[in-house]
C-alpha cells in the first residue's frame, strides 16, 4: 500500500457538497467529502441507500440533475484540473473518455435498439482518432478482454441477446474501450447472481492491473470490498465517517458504524448461533440534518457531544481516518456508560 | 383505554424533529397547489359550477322567456332595452331617408356607405347612420318629417307604457266582510260563480260551453290517437270515453278550463289597469302588489317594464337573453360532461378491471368487443341512437356513455395489469381475499389518481361532442340549450350579430381551457416522476 | 438443533413441478413449449424448524413458494399441510390451511398497498377472514384494533404510527409492517420470499433477529428463500441448494459449508465473498463459466452438466436422482454414487 503514496495522484475530491432541493426540505445527499485517488488504486466507497455513494459518484462526472440537485461547494481535481470548473464541451472529452462508468443495471444502459457493434464503435470514435475498420477491430479486441466467447459474431447482436453477467461485460468493455483512466463502478454487481459477480469482479480486478486504470467501487456489499479494494471510504448520511486501506480497516473498524456494519453480517466462514450483532434504529432521513453526528440516534458509544456537534476527522496513522468524537482529543464528556 | 390514542403525540424522529403524517392524497394536492394555472382554472371551473347549479335563484331571466320586441338586441351595460330599441329606430328611420334621398349627405360619405352595403357590414351604416342623423338634426340641417317623428312617438309610447305582468296569486272574497281567500282553494262550482259574476254570463251557461270545449278536446285527442275512422266511429268512442270519465276527472278538466279563463280575464283587467298607472306615472315599476279587479276578486301581480329590460350580452333571434340562456346552457353542457365521464368511467372501470384481473378469456371477450366497438363510427352510432331514440338530454346522456367507456376500460385495464403482478396483491392473495376485494380495495383505488387525471380531460371532449350534435341540431332541442346549440344558433347571421356567436364560444372555450390545464395540473400532482423530485 | 429435528414433518412436497406455458399463436392459441421454473422437487418441512432454500436468480426457489402457497396452480405433485393436500383441496379446506400458511415477500416497497394506512394493512388478514366467518374466536372491531395495536409493538414499530401510510417508513420498517401482517392470524408456517435481500446490511440484521425471535417465542416454522448464502446458513436450520428448478442439495446448514458435495453447492459458496480481506485473498476461488441455461428445455440428463467442472459422460444422459449420504445430507449427483 505504501507504493499508492507514491504514485501519482489521478483524483482528488476536497470538500464536495452535492444538495438537492426538494419540497421537503434541502437533502444534503453529500456534505463535505474528500478523498484522494492514485493510479491504479482501487477505492471501495461503502454504505447504504441514501448514504450518498452514488451521488458522489454522479458529482465526479457532473451528471447532477439540476434542478433539483446543485454541487454547491468543493472541488473535484483530476489530473489537477477542477471538473467543476472546466466548461461543458471539455467536460466531454473526460466523460467516458479519462473517466468512464458502469451502472448497477447494465440493460437501461444500454440502447436496446442499437447492436452492440454500434455503440461501441460510436463511442471509440466520439473520443479517439480512428477508422471505422480500426474502431470495430479495437471493439472486437475490448470484448475478447473481457471474455465473450465468438466475439466477432456476438458484437452484432443487439443488448437483449446477451445475458445479464454478458451484459455487465460489455459495459465493462465500452468503458475501458477508451483506455479510461478512472473507472467508476457503481454497484457493478448488485443486479448479477453470485456465480456471475465473482466472474465480473474478478475481471474488473485483473483488467485494472492489465491496464493500470483507478477503480472506485461503489457497493454496499463489504464482502465485495474486502476482496477487491486497495482503500475503503465508509459512507454515512452524505459523510465519509472512517477511510483506511482495506486491512486496517477490517482489522481494527474504529468507527461505531463500521464496526457494526461488519459485526452485523452473517459469515459463512463462522457459525454463528444466537444474535447476530445489529445496529438499533433506522438510517436517518436526510432531510435538514441538524448539526449532530448523523449516526448518534442508532450509536451503541455516544455521549452528551455527539448530539450537538459533529465530530472533527482524526487520523489515527497510516493513513485511517475516523470522524468520531471517541477519537476527538478535545471531547468534554466520557461516555453514559 | 387504549385505542383511541392521539397519533400525533410520538411523530418525532430520532432527532427530535418532528414528522408531519402525509397521504399520497394530501401530497398531490399540495403538489397541485404550487401550480398556479392549475389553481386559477380549479377556481374557474368551481366558479362555472357554482353558476351552473346556482341558475335557478340567479336573479337573471327566464332563459326560455320570449319576448319578440327584443330580437337581436346587442349586449349593452349602460342602455336598457327600450333605449336600445329606439336607437335601432332611429338609425332604421335616418338609413331609410337616407335611401329615399331626403336626408343628404356628401359625396364620399354616400360611397363608404355603399362600399359598406356592398360587403354587407349593414352594421357599420346603421352606426354611422345613428350618430350622423342625431348630429344633423342637433344641428338643423335634418329634420325629422311627421311619419317618422310618429314612428319615434309611438316607439316611446310602448316603451313608457308595455308592460310585463306575471299572476302570483289570486284572492277572493265572498263579502267585504269576510276573510279573503285563496281562489285555488274554492271548489269548482265556487270558481264558476265567481268567474260569472267577473263577466256577467251564467253559470250555467257556461259549464255547457265548457262541457262542449271539452268534447272537443276528446275528440282531438281520440283522432290524434285512432286515425281514419268515420264520425259515426268517432262518435261512438266519444260517448264511450264520457261514460268512462268519473266524476271527478270531468270535475278536474272544467276545472283546469275556468282557471285558465279567469286568470287570462284577470290578466287584462290587471294589464289595463296597470297601464293607465304606467301612462300617468302614478305608479313606479317594477311593482308586486294586489290590485282589486273587482268587488269579489283581487290579484297580487308582479308588473315591471318590459323594455326596462337590461341585455348584459344581448339577446337572441327570438328576443330571449343570452346571459341566462349561456348559463343554462352551460348547466345542460357541464351536466352531459360530468355525468357522461361518470357513467362511462363507472362502466370502464367495472369491465376494464375484470378483464385486466382476470385475464384469459374474460378478458379476450372483453377487449375484442371493445376492439370491435372502436371500428364504428362513433359518431355515426350516436347519431344513429339519437335518431331512433328520439332528441332528447337522456338519450343524449345515454348514447355518449355508452360508446366512450372503450378508452376507459383500455386504460383501467393496463393500468390493472401493471398493479396485478405487484407484491401486494399477490399478498393479498395469499391471505384468501376474494377477487372483488382485491379489484375494488386494492386494484382501483391504486389506479385512481389515473383515473382521477383521466377523467378531467374527458369532461371537456364529451362537452366538445355534445355541442358538435347540438351544432348539427342533433342534440338539445329548444327552448332547452346547450353551448353547442348556442353556437350552432349564432353562426346564422354571426356578421350581423357577432355576440350571439362570440360570448356562447367564449365561455365555452374558457371552461374548455380550464377543464385541460386542470387535467395536466392533476396528471403532474399525481404523477411526480414527471416534476422534480428527489 | 438436534432435537428440533425429530419433531413431525408439518409440509410435505412432493415432486412438485410448475410448467408456465409459453404460448404462440393469434386466436387459436398453441402451447409451444414451457418454462419450467421447478420441475420436480420434493423436501419436508418439520415443525420449529427452518427450511432455507437458495440458489440463484431463476432457478425457482421463489416459484416453489408461490407454488405452496398455491398462488399459481401447480402442474403436477403434492404440497400436503397438516395431511391435507393443497392442490386438490376444496376452497374452504384451502382458505381454512391458509390462515396457518402465510407470506411474507422480498419488496417493502411493492408488498405493502400504497393507498392503504399500517392499520389496514395489519388488519386486513383478519377482516378478510372476519368476513367469511371463518375467524375464531370472532373479533370485534376493538378486538382487531387491540390486535394490529400487539403486532406493531411485538415487531418493534410505534403504534402511534398507526395511521400512517407505507411510504412513510425506512425499508426496515416496512419489513416490520409486512412482518406483522403475517402474524396476524397465529400462523404456523411462514413462507418468506427473500425477506431481507432488498434491504440494508444493518437492517438485514435487525429483521433476521426479529424473525428469529419470532420462532423462539410463537413456535414457528420458516420456509426460508434467500440467494445470500450466509443469511441461509444464519436462520436455517437445513438448507436446500435449488437450480434450474432442482433440489442439488440438501443438509444441516452446519454440514452444508463444512461438507458440501454437489459441485455447484462448491463453486457456490466459493464465489460469496466474505467480509475479511486477510481470508478473502487467501481463498480459492471455483469460478464457473457460463450462465444460468435456459429453463425452457426438457433435460435428460443432470441440470448442472453444462456449467459443471466436474462432468462426466453419465452426467450427460442420466438424471442423478437424491441420494442420501448420510442421514441428513442428500445430493443429487452421480459422483457419489
Amino acid at each position: 500500500m505504501e507504493t499508492n503514496e507514491t504514485r501519482k495522484t489521478l483524483l482528488e475530491v476536497k470538500d464536495l457538497r452535492t444538495y438537492f432541493k426538494t419540497d421537503a426540505g434541502v437533502v444534503k445527499a453529500v456534505d463535505g467529502i474528500s478523498f484522494k485517488l492514485s493510479q491504479g488504486e482501487t477505492l471501495g466507497i461503502v454504505g447504504e441507500s441514501g448514504s450518498g455513494k452514488s451521488v458522489t459518484n454522479l458529482s465526479i462526472m457532473r451528471l447532477i440533475q439540476s434542478p433539483p440537485g446543485k454541487i454547491v461547494g468543493g472541488e473535484i481535481l483530476f489530473e489537477g484540473d477542477d471538473i467543476l470548473k472546466v466548461p461543458e464541451s471539455e467536460l466531454r472529452s473526460i466523460r467516458g473518455n479519462k473517466i468512464s462508468m458502469i451502472f448497477q443495471d447494465p440493460m437501461t444502459s444500454l440502447n436496446p435498439f442499437l447492436k452492440i457493434s454500434t455503440q461501441m464503435v460510436e463511442t471509440i470514435l466520439l473520443h479517439q482518432d480512428m477508422s471505422k475498420k480500426e474502431a470495430l477491430k479495437k471493439s472486437i479486441d475490448m470484448l475478447k478482454l473481457v471474455g465473450i466467447p465468438a466475439a466477432e459474431e456476438r458484437i452484432h447482436s443487439y443488448p437483449h441477446q446477451f445475458s445479464g453477467g454478458m451484459r455487465q461485460r460489455v459495459m465493462i468493455a465500452m468503458a475501458l474501450s477508451c483506455e479510461a483512466k478512472i473507472l467508476i463502478a457503481d454497484e457493478p454487481t448488485t443486479a448479477l447472481d453470485v456465480t456471475i459477480q465473482a466472474q465480473i469482479l474478478e475481471l474488473i480486478q485483473e483488467l485494472a492491473q492489465k491496464l493500470d486504470t483507478a477503480v472506485i467501487l461503489i457497493t454496499h456489499d463489504l464482502g465485495v470490498v474486502a476482496g477487491l479494494c486497495d482503500t475503503v471510504c465508509v459512507m454515512y448520511a452524505g459523510k465519509i465517517v472512517e477511510k483506511a486501506n482495506t486491512d486496517e480497516l477490517y482489522a481494527r473498524p474504529s468507527h461505531p458504524y463500521t464496526d457494526g456494519l461488519i459485526k452485523s453480517v452473517p459469515r459463512l466462514d463462522k457459525a454463528q448461533n444466537g444474535k447476530l450483532f445489529s445496529i438499533e434504529g433506522q438510517p436517518p432521513n436526510v432531510i435538514d440534518l441538524p448539526p449532530c453526528c448523523p449516526f448518534h440516534p442508532r450509536c451503541s458509544r455516544k455521549m452528551e457531544i455527539c448530539t450537538k456537534q459533529y465530530p472533527p476527522v482524526v487520523d489515527l496513522g497510516k493513513g485511517h481516518e475516523v470522524a468520531c468524537w471517541l477519537y476527538a482529543e478535545n471531547k468534554e464528556n466520557s461516555t453514559d456508560e | 383505554m387504549i385505542f383511541k390514542k392521539k397519533n400525533n403525540t410520538a411523530a418525532i424522529n430520532e432527532f427530535n424533529q418532528e414528522i408531519a403524517g402525509n397521504s399520497l392524497t394530501k401530497d398531490a394536492w399540495r403538489r397541485l397547489r404550487k401550480n398556479k394555472m392549475a389553481v386559477i382554472s380549479l377556481v374557474v371551473v368551481i366558479i362555472y359550477i357554482l353558476l351552473a347549479v346556482l341558475a335557478p335563484i340567479l336573479p337573471i331571466y327566464p332563459y326560455d322567456e320570449i319576448i319578440l320586441d327584443h330580437q337581436h338586441l346587442p349586449p349593452s351595460f349602460t342602455k336598457n332595452a327600450g333605449e336600445l330599441l329606439m336607437e335601432k329606430r332611429l338609425a332604421d328611420l335616418y338609413t331609410q331617408a337616407w335611401r329615399q334621398g331626403n336626408l343628404e349627405l356628401t359625396e364620399e360619405e354616400d360611397d363608404m356607405l355603399w362600399e359598406w352595403i356592398d360587403s354587407n357590414e349593414v352594421n357599420k351604416v346603421w352606426d354611422y347612420m345613428y350618430e350622423k342623423g342625431n348630429a344633423m338634426v342637433a344641428e338643423g340641417s335634418y329634420t325629422l318629417s311627421s311619419y317618422e317623428q310618429r314612428r319615434i312617438d309611438s316607439l316611446e309610447e310602448d316603451i313608457r307604457t308595455e308592460l310585463q305582468i306575471t299572476l302570483k296569486d289570486v284572492w277572493y272574497r265572498a263579502d267585504s266582510g269576510s276573510e279573503r281567500v285563496k281562489l285555488t282553494s274554492l271548489d269548482t262550482d265556487e270558481i264558476l260563480a265567481a268567474y260569472a259574476q267577473l263577466v256577467n254570463i251564467s253559470a250555467e251557461d257556461q259549464k255547457t260551453q265548457y262541457m262542449k270545449e271539452i268534447e272537443q278536446q276528446v275528440l282531438r285527442e281520440i283522432k290524434e290517437r285512432t286515425p281514419d275512422l268515420s264520425d259515426e266511429e268517432y262518435e261512438i268512442l266519444l260517448n264511450q270515453e264520457f261514460n268512462d270519465m268519473s266524476e271527478s276527472r270531468l270535475n278536474t278538466l272544467i276545472r283546469s278550463n275556468v282557471l285558465v279563463k279567469l286568470n287570462n280575464a284577470i290578466r287584462s283587467v290587471g294589464l289595463r289597469n296597470l297601464k293607465d298607472a304606467a301612462e300617468d306615472g302614478t305608479m313606479e315599476f317594477p311593482l308586486e302588489e294586489e290590485i282589486s279587479i273587482s268587488e269579489t276578486i283581487s290579484a297580487t301581480i308582479k308588473a315591471s317594464k318590459v323594455h326596462e329590460r337590461q341585455y348584459y350580452l344581448g339577446t337572441d333571434y327570438q328576443g330571449r337573453d343570452m346571459l341566462s340562456r349561456i348559463i343554462y346552457g352551460g348547466q345542460v353542457s357541464i351536466a352531459i360532461g360530468f355525468v357522461g365521464t361518470i357513467t362511462s368511467v363507472l362502466i370502464g372501470i367495472i369491465l376494464g378491471a375484470l378483464a385486466g384481473y382476470l385475464g384469459g378469456k374474460v378478458d379476450y371477450i372483453i377487449m375484442r368487443i371493445v376492439d370491435i366497438m372502436y371500428g364504428l363510427p362513433y359518431m355515426l352510432l350516436v347519431i344513429i341512437a339519437m335518431a331512433i331514440f328520439g332528441r332528447n338530454i337522456l338519450n343524449l346522456f345515454f348514447a355518449l356513455a355508452i360508446i366512450s367507456w372503450l378508452t376507459v376500460s383500455r386504460m383501467v385495464r393496463g393500468q390493472i395489469m401493471s398493479l396485478k403482478n405487484q407484491e401486494f396483491i399477490e399478498a393479498a392473495r395469499s391471505m384468501g381475499a376474494p377477487t372483488r376485494r382485491i379489484i375494488f380495495k386494492h386494484l382501483v383505488p391504486n389506479s385512481l389518481s389515473v383515473i382521477i387525471v383521466f377523467s378531467t380531460l374527458r369532461i371537456p371532449s364529451f362537452i366538445m361532442t355534445e355541442s358538435f350534435l347540438s351544432f348539427l341540431g342533433l342534440g338539445v332541442q329548444a327552448p332547452f340549450a346547450s353551448w353547442g346549440s348556442l353556437v350552432g344558433d349564432g353562426v346564422t347571421g354571426m356578421t350581423l350579430y357577432p355576440w350571439k356567436l362570440f360570448f356562447p364560444a367564449l365561455v365555452m372555450t374558457i371552461f374548455l381551457f380550464a377543464m385541460n390545464f386542470l387535467g395536466d395540473g392533476l396528471r403532474d400532482a399525481f404523477d411526480p416522476q414527471s416534476k422534480n423530485q428527489l | 438443533m438436534s432435537e428440533k429435528e425429530i419433531k413431525k414433518p408439518l409440509l410435505q412436497v412432493r415432486d412438485l413441478k410448475q410448467h408456465f406455458p409459453i404460448e404462440a399463436g393469434f386466436i387459436m392459441k398453441k402451447q409451444v413449449g414451457a418454462v419450467r421454473a421447478v420441475d420436480g422437487i420434493s423436501f419436508d418441512v418439520n415443525e420449529g424448524e427452518t427450511l432455507g432454500i437458495v440458489g440463484e436468480s431463476g432457478c425457482g426457489k421463489s416459484t416453489t413458494i408461490r407454488s405452496i402457497s398455491q398462488l399459481y396452480t401447480p402442474t403436477s405433485g403434492s404440497v400436503v399441510y397438516n395431511g391435507l393436500d393443497l392442490i386438490k383441496a376444496k376452497r374452504e379446506e384451502l382458505l381454512d390451511a391458509r390462515k396457518n400458511m402465510q407470506m411474507i415477500f422480498q419488496d417493502p416497497y411493492a408488498s405493502l398497498d400504497p393507498r392503504m394506512t399500517v392499520r389496514t394493512i395489519i388488519a386486513e388478514p383478519l377482516e378478510i377472514y372476519k368476513k367469511r366467518r371463518m375467524l375464531e374466536p370472532q373479533m370485534s372491531k376493538k378486538d382487531i384494533e387491540d390486535r394490529v395495536e400487539e403486532l406493531m409493538e411485538r415487531v418493534g414499530l410505534n403504534r402511534a404510527f398507526k395511521n400512517r401510510y407505507p411510504h412513510e417508513f425506512s425499508g426496515g420498517q416496512r419489513q416490520r409492517i409486512g412482518i406483522a401482517r403475517a402474524l396476524a392470524l397465529n400462523p404456523k408456517i411462514i413462507l418468506a420470499d427473500e425477506p431481507v435481500s432488498a434491504l440494508d446490511v444493518s437492517i438485514q440484521s435487525q429483521i433476521l433477529n426479529l424473525l428469529h425471535d419470532l420462532q423462539e417465542e410463537l413456535g414457528l416454522t420458516y420456509l426460508f428463500i434467500a440467494h445470500d448464502l450466509a443469511v441461509i446458513e444464519y436462520i436455517s436450520t437445513r438448507v436446500a441448494v435449488m437450480y434450474l428448478g432442482k433440489i442439488m442439495e440438501l443438509s444441516r446448514s452446519s454440514d452444508l459449508y463444512k461438507n458440501p458435495l454437489h459441485p455447484y453447492t462448491k463453486a457456490l459458496l466459493s464465489a460469496a465473498p466474505i467480509p475479511d480481506p486477510v481470508i478473502e485473498r487467501k481463498r480459492q476461488r471455483i469460478i464457473l463459466t457460463g450462465d444460468v441455461p435456459s429453463p425452457n428445455v426438457e433435460r435428460v440428463g443432470c441440470y448442472f452438466y453444462d456449467r459443471c467442472p466436474y462432468k462426466m459422460e453419465k452426467c450427460k444422459t442420466n438424471i442423478p436422482p437424491m441420494k442420501k449420504v448420510d442421514e441428513h445430507h442428500e445430493v443429487a449427483c452421480w459422483l457419489y454414487e
